[in-house]
C-alpha cells in the first residue's frame, strides 16, 4: 500500500511537470508524425501487402518515438540533483520505477492514439474495424517496451553519451517484444481474428511479466549504482 | 541518536578521498566539519547520508547499519545543500507536499504553510521554484527539513547564498535540532560563524581526520591545527 502511495505521488509529480513543460509529449508526437510522413513518401503499401508491411512500419515509428521519450524520462531528476533528493529519502525505489513506467506508458499511449489513425489515413488502409484489436496488441508491446526501456534508461542515466548508448543496449533486448508484437499484429491484419494472434499475445504477456518483475527487483541496484 | 563511523574510506578510482575515518557522533552535538578544498568534507557528508557507498568501513545509526536502498533509518537523515534537491517546475507548496508524502510524514497543508511562513516564503508558496533566487531556494530547503524533521542533519556549505536573516534562521534551526537531541554536521569555510555555533570540530586534511575535539575556551589546539593545515588567504575569515 505504501509502495502504491509513493508511486502515485511520483507519478503526480511527473504528470504535473509534463503538463507544464510539454517537452516530451510534443517532441514524441511531432517525431512520430514526421516518421509516418517519411514512411508515406518512402513506401507505397498496396492493400494486399498491408498485413505484411504495416505492423513493422508502425512499430518502427513507436520504437523510435518511444526511445526519444526514454532519453527524457529522468530529465526532471537530472536537474538540480533531484534524483539525490529522492534517493536520500526512505521511499521504496521500486515506487520510482513503477511511476516512471506508468508515466512513460501514458505518453506512449497518447502518441499511439494519434499515430494509429494517422497511419490509416496516410496509407489509405481499409480495415478500420481492426483498429481496436490492433491497438490491444500494440498495448501489450508498448508495456514491454516501457518496462524494459525504463530500466535501461536508468542504467544509462549517468553515462556520458546516454542518448547514443540507450538504443544500442535496448534494441537488441527488445527483439522478443518487437517480434511478438509485429507477428501478433500481422495475424490480426491478415485474418481479422484477434483469437488467431493469441499464442503471440501470450508470449508477449509472458515477456511483459518477466521484464516487469526483473525491473521491479533490480531497479534499486541500478538507480543507486 | 548515536552515529558510529568505523574505518570509513572512500576512493574514486585511484584517488582516496577519505582514509580510515573513525568517529562517533552523539545526540545534541553540533559538529563543524572543516578542511581545505578536496579534504573530503562533501564525501563524508554523502557517505553519512548513504548517497555514496563506502569503499571500506561502516556507518551505524542507532545501532542499525546504514546501507544504500530503501531503509526506515533514512527518514532520520537530512542533507541540506543550498539551491539543490528541489523540482524547479513545481511550486514551493507542491515541492513540500511531494517530499512530505514520500517521507510518509503526516503533515497537513497548514503545517506546510507554517513551515513556509517560518522561512519567510509564504507569499511565494504558489510560485515555481525556478523563479526563486538562490537564497530563497536555500530557505525553501530549510523549510523542507523543518517539515521532515530529520534527527541527523548534514549541511554542505549552507552559508554562501543566505542573507543575514537567512543565516539567523538556519542557525536557530540547527540549535533547536541539537537541543532536541538531534545531530547537526556542517561543512563550511565560514570559520567564525561555525565556531560560534558548534560544540565539536572535526578537521579533515587530504582525506584523513587530523583533529577531533569538543569545543573549549580557549581552544588553543584548534587554532594551532587550523593555522597548520587550513590554507589562509589574505582575507581569510577567522
Amino acid at each position: 500500500m505504501e509502495l502504491l502511495r509513493q508511486t502515485f505521488w511520483l507519478l503526480w509529480k511527473d504528470l504535473l511537470l509534463e503538463l507544464r513543460r510539454r517537452e516530451s509529449i510534443l517532441a514524441m508526437f511531432f517525431f512520430g508524425t514526421l516518421l509516418l510522413f517519411v514512411f508515406h513518401f518512402a513506401f507505397e503499401i498496396p492493400a494486399e501487402r498491408a498485413a505484411e508491411m504495416a505492423p513493422g512500419l508502425l512499430w518502427l515509428a513507436f520504437i523510435f518515438t518511444g526511445t526519444l521519450g526514454l532519453t527524457q524520462l529522468f530529465q526532471a531528476e537530472r536537474e538540480n540533483h533531484c534524483l539525490e533528493a529522492l534517493l536520500l529519502g526512505p521511499m521504496d525505489r521500486a515506487g520510482l520505477y513503477l511511476a516512471k513506467v506508468s508515466f512513460n506508458l501514458f505518453l506512449m499511449l497518447l502518441v499511439e492514439l494519434t499515430v494509429f489513425p494517422l497511419f490509416w489515413v496516410l496509407f489509405n488502409l481499409a480495415f478500420w474495424e481492426l483498429l481496436p484489436s490492433l491497438f490491444l496488441v500494440a498495448l501489450l508491446g508498448t508495456i514491454g517496451f516501457c518496462v524494459l526501456g525504463t530500466l535501461f534508461s536508468a542504467v544509462t542515466l549517468k553515462a556520458r553519451a546516454r542518448e547514443l548508448l540507450l538504443p544500442l543496449i535496448l534494441f537488441p533486448l527488445m527483439i522478443p517484444v518487437i517480434l511478438a508484437t509485429v507477428r501478433g499484429m500481422e495475424i490480426v491484419f491478415r485474418t481479422g481474428q484477434f483469437e488467431e494472434a493469441l499464442p503471440w499475445l501470450r508470449l508477449l504477456l509472458g515477456f511483459d511479466v518477466i521484464f516487469l518483475t526483473a525491473g521491479f527487483l533490480v531497479f534499486e541496484w541500478v538507480i543507486e549504482a | 541518536m548515536r552515529v558510529v563511523v568505523r574505518s570509513l574510506s572512500k576512493s574514486y578510482g585511484f584517488l582516496w578521498a577519505l582514509k580510515k575515518i573513525d568517529i562517533e557522533l552523539r545526540a545534541g552535538e553540533c559538529i563543524a566539519l572543516l578542511g581545505p578544498n578536496g579534504a573530503g568534507k562533501s564525501t563524508l557528508l554523502r557517505l553519512l547520508s548513504a548517497l555514496l557507498h563506502p569503499t571500506t568501513g561502516e556507518i551505524f545509526i542507532d545501532g542499525q547499519r546504514l546501507s544504500q536502498g530503501s531503509s526506515p533509518v533514512r527518514s532520520s537523515i537530512g542533507l541540506l545543500t543550498p539551491s539543490e534537491h528541489l523540482y524547479e517546475g513545481l511550486t514551493l507548496r507542491e515541492n513540500l507536499r511531494l517530499f512530505n508524502s514520500l517521507y510518509a510524514r503526516k503533515k497537513s497543508l497548514q503545517d506546510m504553510e507554517e513551515a513556509l511562513n517560518t522561512v519567510g516564503l509564504r507569499r511565494w508558496s504558489d510560485d515555481y521554484v525556478s523563479s526563486l533566487s538562490s537564497g530563497m531556494k536555500c530557505r525553501l530547503t530549510i523549510s523542507k527539513w523543518l517539515l521532515l524533521e530529520p534527527k541527523l542533519l548534514l549541511l554542505d556549505e549552507p552559508y554562501g547564498v543566505l542573507d543575514g536573516s537567512g543565516v539567523d534562521l538556519l542557525e536557530s534551526y540547527v540549535k533547536r535540532l541539537c537541543q532536541s537531541g538531534g545531530i547537526a554536521v556542517m561543512a563550511t569555510h565560514h570559520i567564525s560563524r561555525i565556531l560560534a555555533l558548534c560544540s565539536r570540530a572535526l578537521i579533515l586534511h587530504q582525506g584523513r581526520l587530523i583533529f577531533d575535539e569538543p569545543r573549549q575556551e580557549p581552544w588553543e589546539s584548534f587554532h594551532r591545527t587550523f593555522a597548520e593545515f587550513l590554507p589562509r588567504g589574505d582575507k581569510w575569515s577567522s
